[in-house]
């Protein structure tokens, strides 16, 4: 995974698009364009206090001028989004990184079918306006409580049309997974929302026989397993032999650090791919949300997945 | 997150390079050269940013830049990286596409490249194991720098190969103060 560089950005605007959600806007002081992203890519933004918070970009990718964001507050979160909502306005300054796209559009599908949980919208509202411009086919279901907690609506239903699904509790429709039907081929569903809708979702899709290749899942938060006990293990370092040492409460990111290896590393709890490192000769285990199956034989996040006695390490 | 490790700098001419190129003679002499750009970042991976005076303390680096405060993404590793130079005539070069060995012209600015000053009229290839002056600073070239692939991401270019071998230098401090685009630069000796 790559390293991306990290930028002073102004803030443009905030404006609320619901009572809970921020809509934040963010150009570069100097530069006239900022790095190109794709539909699906997100930002870092650094928190004054070393925390880094993910967000979805939900602008338009040929608009190199700016970034566009959307926060919900979370008074019971980890503390990011309340920092957010209580800090910035127009003319701050955010430390944001250059975008990054673990969540992209399945190149060649013949169709795409999003299913969004409220703040889980924002990959969705760029991949839909790329898709409605190249005419492609898509739809998308949106699950919010109501029209007014439903974030960025006036612009989806703009660039969707009647490709928009609304599902709103106060309106008592609920989204049921039979409204995405049997099986396709060439359709590719795509889920972001609370951890209960995602993996109801899942779990509904599965029983009806969808492929999971056709199943992409976007999360911001790692599903770890609180029954998992740390063990200590060692790792050996292929290019010169030398062996470390990783304590049961320790990470192996840790450790690769204090021993001199620069390490990139942003969300540190297996979301974002930064410290992905290739691996032989041992049994990992992993624990992140971010590589895909097909790369779990010789590729581990450091962050937070372990080894089993040992592993050696391509560093 | 872990402490902020203090920089652990290796003294230039205690590097393995440049004390080796402290005892062998030559190198190009009777040269004049300007300080182009001062560049900084506040740490690993941030952007640069464009001084118009800095502040050189010996035995650390330019006030305000990542590897003064040990933040920058090599500093765990102790090394000579006080302050980075770059020649300008090296981006010129890049910029016209000589010599040929990438897909075209690769435009990097004194504000991408990372390293903190951007030079012209510096033999910099030359100036491992010797001392030299910018304004009232004094230098000495501990080891040629050499491109990361780091570099390469950070920046999305292909800039590893074409910039091997005019990467800059590392130097260290020697003597501090204040430098400014614009100062003359010379060998000392």
């Amino acid at each position: 995974m790559t390293a991306r560089i990290i930028m002073k950005l102004l803030v443009e605007s905030v404006r609320a698009t619901t009572p809970e959600v921020a809509h934040i806007s963010l150009v570069h002081p100097l530069r006239p364009q900022l790095p190109e992203w794709t539909p699906g890519a997100h930002v870092d933004l650094r928190l004054p206090d070393g925390k880094i918070r993910q967000y979805s970009l939900c602008g338009d990718p040929t608009d190199r001028m700016r970034y566009e964001i959307a926060v919900k507050r979370e008074d019971d979160g980890r503390g990011g989004s309340s920092w957010i909502h209580r800090q910035v306005r127009e003319g701050s300054t955010v430390h944001v990184s250059a975008p990054r796209n673990n969540f992209p559009l399945v190149q060649h599908a013949r169709r795409h079918v999003f299913v969004a949980g409220g703040i889980g919208v924002t990959p969705f509202v760029a991949m839909t306006r790329a898709l409605a411009s190249e005419g492609q086919d898509f739809d998308l279901h949106l699950c919010a409580r109501s029209a007014a907690d439903a974030p960025l609506l006036d612009r989806l239903r703009e660039q969707c049309g009647e490709r928009l699904h609304c599902w709103f509790s106060s309106e008592a429709r609920r989204f049921d997974t039979a409204a995405l039907g049997a099986p396709a081929e060439g359709t590719h569903v795509y889920a972001c929302g609370p951890e209960r809708l995602v993996s109801s979702l899942t779990t509904a899709l599965a029983e009806t026989g969808w492929p999971s290749e056709q199943i992409h899942i976007e999360r911001f938060a790692a599903t770890l397993d609180e029954n998992f006990k740390p063990e200590p293990f060692e790792a050996r370092i292929a290019s010169t032999g030398q062996m470390l040492h990783v304590p049961a409460d320790r990470s192996l990111l840790d450790v690769l650090r204090e021993n001199g290896f620069s390490m990139p590393s942003s969300c540190e709890m297996g979301v974002c791919g930064s410290c992905e490192c290739g691996y032989s000769d041992g049994v990992v285990l992993h624990r992140d949300a971010s590589l895909p199956l097909s790369k779990r034989q010789d590729r581990m996040m450091p962050c937070v997945s372990r080894a089993r006695v040992s592993l050696t390490l391509a560093l | 997150m872990s402490e902020i490790p203090p920089p652990r700098m290796i003294e230039a001419f205690d590097h393995p390079a440049g004390s080796v190129a402290r005892t062998v003679p030559g190198g190009a002499t009777g040269w004049k050269g300007l300080l182009l750009n001062i560049h900084i970042a506040p740490a690993a991976s941030y952007e640069m940013e464009e001084l118009q005076q800095a502040h050189c303390v010996a035995g650390r680096g330019i006030e305000g830049d990542r590897y003064f405060h040990g933040t920058g993404t090599y500093s765990p590793k102790p090394d000579t990286r006080e302050v980075t130079l770059i020649e300008q005539e090296a981006l010129d070069a890049l910029n016209r596409n000589d010599p040929p060995l990438q897909g075209g012209p690769i435009h990097l600015t004194p504000g991408d490249h990372r390293r903190n000053l951007t030079v012209r009229g510096v033999p910099l290839n030359h100036l491992v194991g010797r001392r030299f002056r910018i304004g009232a600073v004094i230098l000495r070239g501990g080891r040629l720098n050499f491109p990361c692939k780091y570099l390469e991401e950070l920046l999305g270019m292909p800039v590893y190969l074409p910039l091997y071998n005019r990467s800059g230098l590392n130097c260290a401090i020697e003597r501090g103060g204040v430098i400014r685009p614009g100062d003359a630069i010379e060998l000392v000796d």
